[in-house]
């Protein structure tokens, strides 16, 4: 009787400490520093192509298309970038749109929730009328862009530019 | 634990049958009068004020007697029999839950630590992000950056920080233009003006580079022409250097 009880005894004492390790494990986990930063840097790279993609992209077929592209524009722009891209005239014209085939983060701070991202993006222009006379043009663009993350965790594009070829100046070879 | 234990299992000994009865006394006392306490307790010892406040007084009363009997145990188990089985089906489904908790929490622990963005150590590891850009660029420079008379050591370069599929592709494109380079004297320099890490996952990594390209074609100050250039490099981490192993533009 008596071992009877140790046993059982010993068997929940040894089940709690087993639940006790898994519990901590998986705190241990969830609150890892790093394994935050990585979902961060992860969840600013989606919000940032997309960013980008949308930053890029100007359906410009009429002036009611363009006008909900430029909407499009604001609702993933932040800052000065916003208020100026909210200033746009919409008209109709030619259309782009971006595509990012390949984008990395150069730079990721948790804390003050700043980013930096480099971008490569291949825009389609559709010139303005007649659309299947004209065959569209491709253009390649390398772009830097600064995120913010806002209130609600999300995102959003701060600055956007293109990465310059540098001017060079003749003294670079040996 | 066993206190608790201890003193329920004696405790239950007189009114083993009690509580659950007197409770639901209890709720249909509102109803009715008394009389539905009674059948469920055949016991003497049971005091009638079960109705009123049930189970706080009865263990309160029952306490003092089992309490002696608590102290020589083997006699507490004499009316174990009908307990113990539930007291058993208590203490297995308890070690059953508790057991399957933390498997529970190991398995979701490991689901968080072996998910993409943990395995992913761009940026998170700063040390290792630094030095795989670090290396990348200056392979990169090195390899693409040549004087007309000094193709050589670009391609002596290529030797130790190119491996597979990049190696293959760049002897293909020197091959094409060896000629062309010497016969017009270009001269080419080759700076990373921006890298980011895709993905850096132990020792491979991929890794986006813009370029800038200068060009010079003839001797001393010709017109030097700028090019961008954008490429996806994927490297591997070969003893303590990075080596890159395929190159594709964008």
């Amino acid at each position: 009787m008596r071992r009877a009880r140790i046993l059982t005894g010993t068997g929940l004492a040894l089940a709690l400490a087993f639940c006790g390790t898994g519990a901590w494990t998986y705190t241990q986990a969830r609150t890892d520093d790093a394994l935050a930063y990585g979902r961060e840097r992860d969840e600013a790279l989606a919000d940032g192509r997309e960013g980008i993609a949308v930053l890029t992209t100007l359906d410009a077929a009429t002036r009611q298309s363009a006008e909900r592209s430029i909407r499009d524009w604001r609702a993933v722009s932040t800052g000065p970038l916003r208020k100026e891209l909210g200033d746009t005239e919409a008209k109709a014209g030619s259309s782009a749109r971006g595509t990012v085939t390949e984008a990395a983060l150069t730079a990721l701070d948790t804390r003050s929730g700043t980013a930096k991202l480099i971008a490569t993006v291949r825009v389609d222009i559709t010139p303005a009328g007649t659309a299947a006379a004209e065959r569209p043009s491709t253009d390649r663009k390398r772009l830097e862009a600064v995120l913010a993350r806002t209130d609600e965790g999300e995102w959003k594009v701060r600055a956007l530019s293109a990465v310059p070829v540098a001017e060079e100046k003749g003294g670079e070879e040996r | 634990m066993t206190p608790t234990w201890l003193r329920r299992g004696s405790a239950a000994s007189p009114n083993s049958a009690e509580p659950e009865p007197a409770e639901s006394g209890t709720a249909e006392l509102d109803s009715a009068e008394p009389e539905p306490a009674e059948p469920g307790t055949p016991e003497p010892g049971t005091p009638e004020p079960d109705s009123a406040e049930p189970t706080p007084v009865e263990s309160g009363t029952a306490e003092p007697t089992p309490a002696e009997s608590g102290a020589s145990d083997p006699e507490a188990a004499a009316p174990r029999p009908p307990n113990g089985r539930l007291r058993k089906a208590a203490l297995a489904g308890t070690a059953a839950v508790l057991v399957f908790g933390g498997c529970g929490f190991f398995y979701a622990a490991h689901q968080l630590r072996s998910e993409a963005p943990a395995r992913n150590q761009a940026l998170t590891d700063t040390e290792a992000t630094t030095r795989v850009v670090g290396d990348v660029g200056n392979a990169l420079a090195r390899v693409f950056s040549y004087t007309p008379d000094g193709t050589a050591a670009a391609e002596r370069s290529a030797s130790t920080v190119l491996d597979g599929r990049a190696a293959r592709q760049y002897e293909t494109l020197f091959a094409r233009v060896r000629e062309d380079l010497t016969d017009q004297r270009v001269t080419l320099s080759t700076r990373a003006v921006r890298t980011g890490v895709i993905e850096l996952d132990g020792g491979r990594a991929r890794l986006l580079v813009f370029l800038d390209q200068t060009s010079r074609k003839g001797e001393g100050d010709a017109e030097a022409t700028t090019a961008a250039a954008q490429l996806t490099v994927t490297a591997r981490l070969d003893g303590d250097q990075w080596r890159i192993v395929d190159i594709k533009a964008r």
